[in-house]
């Protein structure tokens, strides 16, 4: 009975000592996480409807193309790699699969003004002022047309962050070479092979939602990926930062109990010896 | 059985077996706390053992060090994540169960004659494994660990005339930088590890000769032990051990596998880069109180240096600073008051210092401190009061 007294001692002090070093540490250092916004709701345009794709098609061959690739289309971008890199210090995106991973509201505030959507205020690609909504919601329509739907947490974050980020674990290599990143970005961005035990899986979805919300003046861009693309992403992260989770739950269920019966050997044998004592 | 009898004409073993084990006597009036002595040594041996697996795949490389632990052993070694879970959870486990274990044997005066070179020995032991912990710390080369090293080598710049040279010896660079990595590495694996079985052996020769202290404080000839008022070693106590280690594995494997990342600092999982500080920069829990003092005086830095210093040295001192002639804390009651408030100041000490230094906080640590020093201050007079009241009294 005495020796359950002190066992409830030491444990009430180790809750103690684990509740202040960690839940109660974190909640002061790190404050509350934002909660992700994925209706955009600070742009000021509405959801594009009704575009036309083949007119879109003709737009994004005029206005899109000196740039931008669409390989799902066999389009081939006006400009080459190195030229672009040497131009923007970042590699323009290919947009095959852009309207799949994109919300369409947030993509067309983006072609009117890159910037404000992304609040990076020198973000590449300089506005689009001269497509009026109709002209926008036609090449909306166009790339939803060719985007191919389904798209794997790898692919998107390919398609999304593979232009900037590394993911060297998984011999992903960012397209942009390193000096034209720091040049365009002030520094080099992080590698993501190990970020999903680097940060809260919750803090990484309202990151990519917003990445002012997590570091205030980060020259990252916001994305504008819709919430599924952003949760898939999320949990690829996590899965290759962690790719042994169910070997180890499993493995654990059975070191356990193989203690549990060593526990109870052990109590019968301490049973045994301390009979004669006394 | 002649093989025994072979072995024992050259090398004793039946007389080594009976002066350890079997008629090593512990007194029976003691509780489970005793057993953190043997936890101790298995959480070392854990930690010997997964050490082993790990330096098979480790690359104390500041280019290499990173990739060697979270690619190599935590994803293509088969079971590299276990080993270095069990290896960093143990790290960690093996603080709580020496704080428990030393705590004990400040309740039960443990240190007092003729038990000072088991407690000496037993700081030093303590002593030894911080800087195991902290030079083991650096070896996954992570922001938590750069910036943790960077820290606490630059503490060293404070001390008079040598100081910033001693720095630079200590850091083999102006900065931590791939010198300090390998150095850190020789002595987390091979210096360090060697003076503390050398440390563990002579503690445990010491606890032989004088016995284990009881509950009651009271001194019991073998004799004594021997009809009545002990138990032997082997198999008795240790049939209990037994036990008591098997629950203890099963807390210990529980969190390897399922609440390891108390002792995996999330920010380490950036690699080190000199050119960015995190924003909090900590040590592991186990330091967080020492380190608390050291902010604690936050108006003046060479103050808080030499109190960060005191407040890990202090505790050593012990059998001199309390020289009550009553051995056991269970019939002090004074002593007890004090006790109760040091453990909750440790506690609160050691949450504080995880939190940002600032505002109230700040005065928070300056008084938490200062109440850490009173308990040591007050051990004389208290002592003093209990001399008197055991002379009057009898």
């Amino acid at each position: 009975m005495k020796e359950l007294k002190i066992l409830a001692i030491l444990v009430v002090i180790v809750l103690i000592g684990y509740w202040g070093i960690e839940p109660y540490a974190h909640s002061v250092m790190h404050g509350e996480i934002k909660k992700p916004d994925y209706a955009y709701s600070d742009l000021k345009v509405s959801a594009p409807t009704g575009g036309d794709a083949t007119k879109g098609k003709e737009l994004f061959t005029a206005n899109c193309a000196s740039c931008h690739g669409l390989k799902n289309d066999g389009i081939n971008p006006g400009m080459d790699k190195n030229t672009a890199i040497t131009s923007f210090n970042v590699v323009p995106p290919d947009l095959s699969n852009i309207a799949a991973i994109v919300d369409h509201k947030f993509l067309a505030a983006f072609i009117k003004n890159p910037q404000e959507a992304t609040k990076n205020p020198k973000f590449a690609m300089p506005p689009m002022a001269q497509l009026s909504d109709e002209d926008v919601a036609n090449i909306i329509a166009y790339l939803s047309s060719v985007a191919k739907k389904d798209l794997t947490g790898k692919e998107i974050v390919v398609e999304a962050c593979g232009r900037c980020h590394s993911v060297k674990y998984q011999k992903i290599e960012a397209e942009t070479p390193k000096d034209n990143l720091k040049a365009y970005l002030g520094k080099i961005p992080p590698d993501l092979s190990v970020m999903g035990k680097a940060k809260e899986l919750e803090y990484l979805e309202s990151f990519i939602n917003n990445p002012q919300n997590g570091l205030p003046g980060t020259s990252m861009p916001r994305l504008g990926l819709t919430k599924e693309a952003t949760e898939k992403t999320v949990a690829y992260l996590d899965q290759i930062a962690d790719p042994h989770r169910d070997q180890r739950n499993r493995l654990g269920i059975w070191v356990l109990g193989y203690l549990l019966v060593m526990a109870g050997l052990t109590f019968a044998w301490k049973k045994k010896i301390w009979k004669n004592v006394h | 059985m002649k093989f025994i009898d072979w072995l024992d004409e050259r090398l004793a073993v039946r007389e080594l077996v009976k002066v350890m084990l079997t008629e090593y006597y512990v007194p029976k009036n003691i509780n489970f706390l005793w057993s953190f002595g043997v936890l101790v040594m298995l959480v070392f041996a854990i930690l010997v053992v997964s050490g082993i697996f790990l330096l098979m795949y480790y690359k104390p490389d500041a280019h290499l060090a990173f990739d060697s632990v979270n690619k190599t052993i935590m994803m293509d070694v088969e079971y590299g994540w276990l080993f270095r879970h069990t290896h960093a959870v143990a790290a960690s486990i093996m603080f709580l169960v020496l704080y428990i274990h030393m705590a004990r044997g400040i309740y039960y005066g443990s240190f007092k004659p003729p038990r000072e070179i088991v407690w000496i020995t037993g700081y030093i032991l303590f002593v030894l494994m911080s800087a195991t912990a902290f030079t083991g710390y650096l070896l996954p080369w992570g922001q938590m660990s750069y910036w943790a090293a960077q820290t606490i080598t630059t503490l060293f710049e404070k001390i008079p005339f040598i100081g910033p040279d001693l720095v630079v010896w200590i850091r083999g660079n102006y900065i931590v930088e791939d010198a300090t990595l390998t150095r850190f590495f020789a002595l987390h694996v091979v210096f360090l590890p060697l003076l503390l079985i050398v440390f563990t052996a002579i503690h445990l020769y010491a606890v032989r000769i004088v016995g284990s202290n009881n509950e009651d404080g009271e001194r019991y000839t073998k004799e004594e032990k021997k009809h009545g008022k002990g138990i032997p070693f082997w198999p008795v106590f240790m049939a209990k051990e037994f036990f008591v280690m098997s629950v203890f594995l099963i807390f210990f494997f529980y969190l390897v596998f399922y609440q390891y990342k108390f002792a995996m600092d999330p920010i380490n999982f950036q690699p080190a880069d000199y050119l960015q500080t995190p924003m909090h920069i900590y040590p592991e829990w186990y330091f967080l109180a020492f380190y608390e003092v050291l902010r604690g005086f936050f108006f003046s830095q060479n103050l808080g240096l030499i109190a960060f210093v005191l407040s890990m040295f202090i505790a050593a001192f012990l059998p001199w600073l309390d020289k009550s002639p009553i051995v056991s804390g269970k019939h002090r009651p004074i002593y007890k008051v004090l006790f109760w408030i040091f453990i909750a100041d440790f506690v609160f000490l050691t949450i504080l210092g995880k939190l940002p230094p600032t505002g109230l906080y700040a005065w928070l640590g300056f008084v938490g401190s200062l109440i850490y020093f009173a308990f040591f201050l007050a051990l004389p007079i208290v002592s003093k009061i209990e001399k008197k009241k055991v002379a009057g009294g009898r």
